[in-house]
């Protein structure tokens, strides 16, 4: 339920993700121009948060959309739904770069990487433009403290360890793990409220 | 609390990877095991953690990087998917293109037939040149020689020398002898030596012996020039000269009694 409440809904007249991911193994470059309009922009701000730089973040984007063009059949909709995934992909790929991994593993990691599965596809009971998903995220994050919401970006946007956070922070350990995982379940449980 | 329910609350960091090295082999450990409680709870967790990209501040890419990833992805599109191209030619060469070979095989062979051509008319220019070059000299070595008679001729320092027939129905034969030009001879109305016989000028000296020179005949008119650049013997030493009869190419020693003597004195 928590699922299908935040998963979007399209319309009749309007190809789901996922029938659009299908139809780029058919090498549809139409489907790919939705796809891309649809979720360039949220896949290009979180890139861009996590490397503060237009250019490499516009490569990094370039990359991620050239990798499920090219790779589409990487995305299996019994795993989860398609904007999880890319985001997750888009992350990760960001992350890959501020570690300043080399480009050979890079391009090897393109070929091999096989991202977990997210959820089930769940049944779609709600639609919820990208919009009025981010106010809700910020809202529900911006109840957090102050040093619950840095420890949370420290680790999705810098890609940082419990540890690496503490450290950064100069706080205990289990004061950084207290503080992301009640901040995680607050948001959880703020986003099932909402819906 | 049990094992389960420590590594329930592992979920939510190793969905952010932000567990460290010890945690995550544990966790992964437990996951491995096909606990179907956790793997759901770690989807949902996955789940979770990606709708905090939407903490980023809202950013716009730029419409070139749109159109470099259409454009890619467009060129590396199948060939349905392309434009389709203008329909072609069954032979898949432009009619341009054949028009082309033809003039360059047309060109090729008249190319060749101009070079044999050419080269047929500079062997024909050479035999022509190698012709007149003959000719030249031909007639530079008549006008020598017609300068030679000229001056044995007109010249005091020659000597005239009468060479009489034996047969007194035969014409006379004229010799002029110049000391440094040679000898020129000279006769009309001479017979044509019989059985491919030709005539043979003999040098006879002081002791009697005679010295073989040039060999002649009369052209068709019956007239004789024959000039003798490098006569055997000198004027003074001489004492006669004699015409014989004698086989084509000539004798080292007179076969036949002579036609013709003349003395030199």
């Amino acid at each position: 339920m928590f699922l299908a409440a935040l998963t979007p809904k399209y319309g009749d007249d309007v190809s789901s993700d996922a029938t659009l991911v299908v139809q780029l193994l058919h090498r549809d470059v139409n489907a790919f121009e939705q796809l891309y309009d649809r979720h360039s922009r949220i896949v290009y701000a979180l890139v861009l948060r996590i490397l503060q730089q237009a250019s490499t973040a516009e490569e990094v984007v370039q990359d991620v959309f050239l990798q499920l063009w090219r790779n589409a059949g990487q995305y299996q909709s019994d795993r989860g739904p398609f904007v999880p995934w890319l985001l997750t992909l888009a992350r990760n790929r960001a992350l890959d770069h501020l570690r300043l991994k080399s480009e050979r593993q890079r391009r090897r990691e393109d070929q091999t990487e096989e991202l977990p599965a997210i959820a089930k596809a769940p049944e779609y009971e709600k639609a919820l433009d990208e919009k009025r998903r981010a106010e809700r995220v910020r809202s529900l994050i911006g109840t957090l403290s102050a040093p619950q919401k840095k420890a949370i970006e420290m680790a999705y946007f810098e890609g940082l360890s419990h540890s690496e956070i503490a450290n950064a922070l100069q706080e205990p350990l289990g004061t950084v793990k207290s503080w992301i995982r009640n901040g995680l379940l607050r948001l959880k449980e703020g986003l099932q409220t909402a819906s | 609390m049990s094992e389960h329910d420590q590594f329930r609350e592992l979920l939510e960091a190793h969905a952010l990877n932000a567990l460290d090295a010890s945690e995550r082999a544990a966790l992964e450990a437990h996951l491995a095991t096909g606990c179907p409680e956790c793997v759901t709870a770690l989807e949902e967790a996955r789940y979770l953690v990606s709708q905090l990209a939407y903490l980023a501040p809202p950013a716009e890419p730029s419409e070139m990087l749109r159109a470099r990833v259409l454009r890619t992805a467009r060129a590396e599109a199948s060939p349905a998917q392309r434009p389709k191209e203008p329909a072609r030619t069954s032979t898949a060469i432009p009619y341009w293109l054949w028009v082309g070979v033809a003039a360059l095989l047309l060109l090729s062979v008249y190319s060749t037939w101009n070079a044999r051509k050419l080269q047929a008319e500079v062997a024909e220019v050479n035999q022509r040149a190698a012709a007149e070059l003959t000719q030249r000299e031909k007639l530079e070595h008549e006008l020598m020689v017609a300068k030679h008679e000229a001056w044995i001729l007109t010249d005091p320092a020659s000597k005239k020398i009468a060479i009489w027939p034996n047969d007194k129905e035969m014409p006379m034969i004229e010799a002029r002898w110049h000391p440094k030009m040679g000898i020129y001879v000279t006769g009309d109305k001479i017979p044509m030596p019989k059985d491919n016989k030709v005539l043979q000028l003999w040098l006879i000296s002081k002791n009697g012996k005679p010295m073989p020179s040039h060999v002649f005949w009369p052209d068709a008119n019956g007239k004789i020039g024959e000039m003798v650049d490098d006569p055997p013997e000198v004027l003074a030493q001489t004492k006669a000269l004699a015409i014989t009869e004698e086989p084509a190419g000539g004798s080292l020693q007179p076969t036949s009694t002579p036609m013709w003597v003349g003395g030199v004195s």
